[in-house]
């Protein structure tokens, strides 16, 4: 085995038994110290839990999922376009952030209310807490990247006759590809605590927050972890699903080229006649 | 005249930055221009490229006056300003790209452009994993594939170490010698305006205009060994002291402002 390959499945396999240590010591911990079921259960009785629960865990799983999936898609997807059309109009900037950090600074516990009275308890309510949670980091990473832009990259763009829209296009847009991916992985992990409060404010479909609820109020310590557990695994693979998309976003950041697509490869030009425009008089 | 700069003066919010300056550059020649930091040849160069508006003046190319209009003359910078998410190849069809399509001739135009100038194992790389000189010839390939028979290079290499420079100064001749493009160029490094150029022209301290200009009358292709000539010297002898006297004047109005 070659180092680089060595150094990466380390880099699964580090994670792996840091995970396993601790369910060690969890397990350790509850032994030793006698600890009751339902102050904290062991780790085998959280996944016998799992288990055993598994026909009701499996569809509130997919109930929070889709809360999670299209909560954060609608989140990304305002927060960008907001994030452009400030970046576009300094008026619209000025205006609408004291607007974006007040949306913020509201506990989301409250607004969560005020959502079942308009909304209803069906999926919505949930979908717009999430979102509105995604969309901040969002809207506030963007506009970054838009303003950071190195103004002489713009000069020269414009210099060459670019209008803004190409120059929005192909200089400042993707400037923002690095910053939006930073706020993507943030939001990531948000989105789960989003989509928990929005069933617990609005809970009569079931999802793992409301399961989370249930169990809690029956003492059985167990299934709270059990709804713990894959909340977590909810919030680890969005993360993951993240940077992986951002790696094949933005490779520019990590590899000397572009990943080669298959149908790419042939570039059939080495080897060609060289344009006449370009070639020299002399040497 | 290929480029023909009839009084042309600046001011930024009332603050004269460009006194009126007068300037024509022949077809195909290789013009430096030279003068204490803060003169206002940046701002010149601004405004031949059409990004300033002149307060008053005209800018004509080949007879037209192109005075406040961009996309008329390349330009190049001290910073590379290369896009770190496009490849060299990318990079140097940018012009294309900006106004609107990159045709499949760009695209050969640009890869035949990197192979022959050296960077023939690098048109797929993206500008991070190149060097400073490798990338200033990057940005100079994208200024030659913009297709304007100008190009104003403003300190090019200033940032790059004195090795690199050297032969960057080389190559660029040689580029210079196999494309026949109209230079305009701005340093405040006389060795490379003599080394370089048929006509230097000096500007005075700010507001600046063209103080003196001297016809660089040595022979090319030009060596390293020009470097150390007796014409080379006496030639930078008469620039520096121009440029001395004028550096002191900047000092002394400095003086009497503080």
């Amino acid at each position: 085995m070659t180092r680089v390959r060595l150094r990466g499945s380390l880099q699964i396999l580090l994670p792996l038994l840091l995970t396993a240590a601790v369910f060690g010591i969890w397990d350790l911990v509850v032994r030793v110290f006698d600890i009751q079921p339902y102050v904290l259960p062991a780790p085998r009785a959280v996944f016998s839990q799992i288990g055993t629960d598994w026909d009701v865990l499996q569809p509130a799983m997919f109930q929070t999922i889709e809360e999670f999936v299209i909560g954060f898609a609608v989140g990304v997807a305002c927060g960008f376009v907001l994030a452009v059309a400030m970046g576009q109009s300094r008026i619209l900037q000025r205006g609408l952030y004291p607007l974006l950090i007040a949306s913020q600074a509201v506990p989301i516990i409250a607004i969560a209310a005020a959502l079942v009275i308009w909304l209803g308890f069906g999926l919505t309510p949930k979908i717009v807490i999430v979102a509105l949670i995604v969309f901040f980091p969002v809207v506030v990473n963007v506009l970054d990247g838009l303003t950071n832009v190195d103004r002489d990259a713009i000069a020269l763009a414009r210099a060459m006759g670019a209008n803004d829209f190409r120059i929005l296009l192909h200089i400042r847009l993707p400037a923002t590809l690095t910053p939006l991916f930073s706020a993507l992985k943030l939001a990531a992990t948000f989105s789960v605590t989003g989509a928990v409060l929005g069933e617990w404010s609005a809970s009569t479909t079931g999802g793992l927050g409301v399961y989370l609820l249930e169990q809690n109020s029956r003492l059985n310590t167990a299934g709270v972890f059990a709804a713990i557990l894959l909340l977590s695994a909810i919030g680890i693979v969005g993360f993951l699903l993240v940077a992986g998309a951002e790696q094949l976003a933005t490779p520019w950041r990590t590899r000397p080229t572009p990943r080669r697509l298959p149908f790419r490869r042939s570039r059939g030009v080495r080897g060609r006649a060289v344009p006449a425009s370009i070639k020299g008089g002399s040497s | 005249m290929k480029l023909h700069i009839e009084n042309v003066r600046h001011s930024f919010e009332g603050t004269p930055a460009l006194a009126p300056t007068t300037l024509d550059v022949e077809e195909g020649a290789f013009v430096s221009i030279v003068g204490p930091s803060g003169c206002g040849k940046s701002t010149l160069f601004n405004i031949i490229s059409g990004l300033i508006r002149p307060t008053a003046g005209r800018v004509l190319l080949d007879g037209r006056n192109v005075t406040g209009t961009t996309g008329h003359v390349g330009y190049m910078l001290q910073k590379d300003l290369l896009l770190p998410w496009r490849t060299v190849t990318e990079n140097i069809v940018l012009g294309a790209a900006l106004h609107g399509r990159v045709s499949r001739r760009d695209r050969e135009e640009a890869i035949a452009l990197a192979e022959r100038y050296g960077l023939a194992g690098f048109v797929d790389h993206f500008p991070h994993a190149l060097s400073g000189g490798m990338r200033q010839r990057v940005a100079l390939m994208r200024t030659l594939a913009f297709h304007k028979d100008v190009m104003l290079l403003d300190e090019p290499f200033g940032a790059l170490d004195s090795q690199t420079r050297l032969r960057m100064q080389q190559w660029l001749l040689d580029v210079w010698a196999d494309h026949g493009r109209t230079i305009l160029f701005i340093t405040h490094d006389v060795d490379e305006a003599i080394f370089l150029s048929d006509r230097v022209h000096v500007m005075s301290a700010r507001p600046g205009h063209i103080r003196a200009s001297f016809e660089i009358e040595l022979d090319r292709p030009r060596g390293f060994e020009l470097l150390t000539s007796d014409a080379f010297t006496e030639l930078k002898k008469e620039i520096l002291n121009l440029i001395y006297s004028e550096t002191l004047k900047q000092l002394e109005r400095e003086g009497e402002a503080a």
